[in-house]
């Protein structure tokens, strides 16, 4: 064979896949990005909280064993997107590795200073904290956050939620919502927040046999495991 | 394959667009893991709300981190530029540019905050698509 026949037998064996290989291209990056959007919509079912707090003992808004001792407050309001943030990425670990053991309880104190969305979500958990459930609610709220004051919090919104939530009566928990405005647990919780000189959310303060511990600049886990280290007395 | 002049000027800007791209992505992946709020100019809070929220993570993994990946991929298709190199950055930046154009809705339309690294990026990926375009054409038409 010459080289001529050689470059157009060469040329004859690609003549026809440029074409195949362009659409199957384009047949791939729709799938690929149509599986990316399909991931980016994942989290907000509830699917996870359950299993999350399985096991864990909940009582209004403490989670976690009574005799634990370490407790932690988590200062929030369910508006603030870092709050958000802390609770999707690094809330479920803190509660495996802690909560869960018997190491550390959780205290979640409302914070409700951005707008009028974070008081009616604040009531929406406190309601769910009636039956004990209010952690996966809180779970919930944060996983469905909206942006800051845009009118996300509805009532649809928060029904949503509760239907969602394992457990919960959602009867109940509207007469909770209709009957009780939680002014005195919003309050208790501002003064609390006052007295221990929080100003920014998240802030988290560890009490234990070893003292006291703040983070109120959350930027990693180990922050996390350090305040843990210096607070259980060990 | 390599060399021919009617490619040679969308291999450089592709080169230039990925090199831009990187360096946005690095940026929004370093304030991600050091916890930081990305400077938005013009002031306000919306790459804070947006970087933030729950899209800016997928399964676990901050989607400036996969920003940063496809922008190293167009660089490298633009470094190696056979038809492989081509092929590949066509690839990348049509997926770029999909899921640029959803995440873009999701903060017009559901976020409901803009964040203007992440709308630059969403601009170089529709540009990437046209370099790697303009020199996928020559590959079919080569009868």
């Amino acid at each position: 064979m010459s080289a001529a026949e050689g470059e157009k037998v060469e040329k004859n064996s690609t003549l026809r896949s440029p074409r195949m290989l362009l659409a199957l291209l384009v047949a791939v990056a729709i799938v690929v990005a149509a599986l990316l959007v399909v991931l980016s919509q994942l989290g907000g079912s509830g699917e996870g909280v359950g299993e999350l707090y399985s096991g864990v003992p909940q009582e209004g808004t403490t989670l976690g064993e009574d005799g634990a001792p370490v407790t932690v407050y988590l200062y929030e309001d369910f508006q603030c997107p870092y709050c958000g943030q802390f609770s999707r990425e690094m809330f479920p670990r803190l509660v495996d590795d802690y909560v869960r053991d018997g190491s550390a309880r959780l205290v979640s104190e409302n914070l409700v200073f951005l707008g009028p969305d974070s008081v009616v979500a604040a009531r929406a958990a406190l309601s769910a904290g009636e039956q004990n459930r209010y952690w996966p609610y809180y779970s919930l709220l944060y996983e469905n956050q909206g942006a800051e004051n845009s009118g996300y919090v509805t009532d649809d919104f928060l029904r949503g939620l509760a239907e969602k939530t394992p457990d919960l009566d959602v009867g109940r928990w509207e007469d909770q919502r209709a009957g009780n405005s939680f002014t005195r647990e919003l309050e208790d919780s501002q003064s609390r927040a006052q007295a221990s000189g929080v100003d920014s959310t998240p802030t988290l303060i560890f009490e234990g046999p070893g003292g006291q511990a703040k983070i109120d600049r959350l930027t990693g886990y180990d922050q996390i495991s350090s305040a843990m280290d210096k607070v259980d007395g060990s | 394959m390599q060399g021919k002049e009617g490619r040679s000027a969308p291999r450089t800007v592709l080169l230039v667009l990925a090199v831009l791209g990187f360096l946005v992505s690095a940026y929004l992946t370093w304030t991600h893991f050091a916890g930081l709020a990305p400077i938005c100019t013009g002031g306000g809070e919306g790459c804070e709300t947006v970087q933030s929220s729950r899209y800016a993570v997928l399964l676990g993994v901050p989607v400036a981190l996969l920003g940063l990946i496809a922008y190293s991929g167009l660089i490298i298709s633009a470094a190696l530029w056979g038809q492989a190199g081509i092929y590949l950055g066509f690839l990348i930046s049509l997926v770029g540019t999909l899921f640029s154009a959803y995440l873009t809705y999701l903060e017009i339309f559901v976020i409901g905050a803009l964040c203007q690294w992440c709308l630059a990026s969403a601009a170089i990926m529709p540009a990437a698509l046209i370099c790697t375009t303009l020199a996928v054409r020559p590959l079919m038409q080569e009868r």
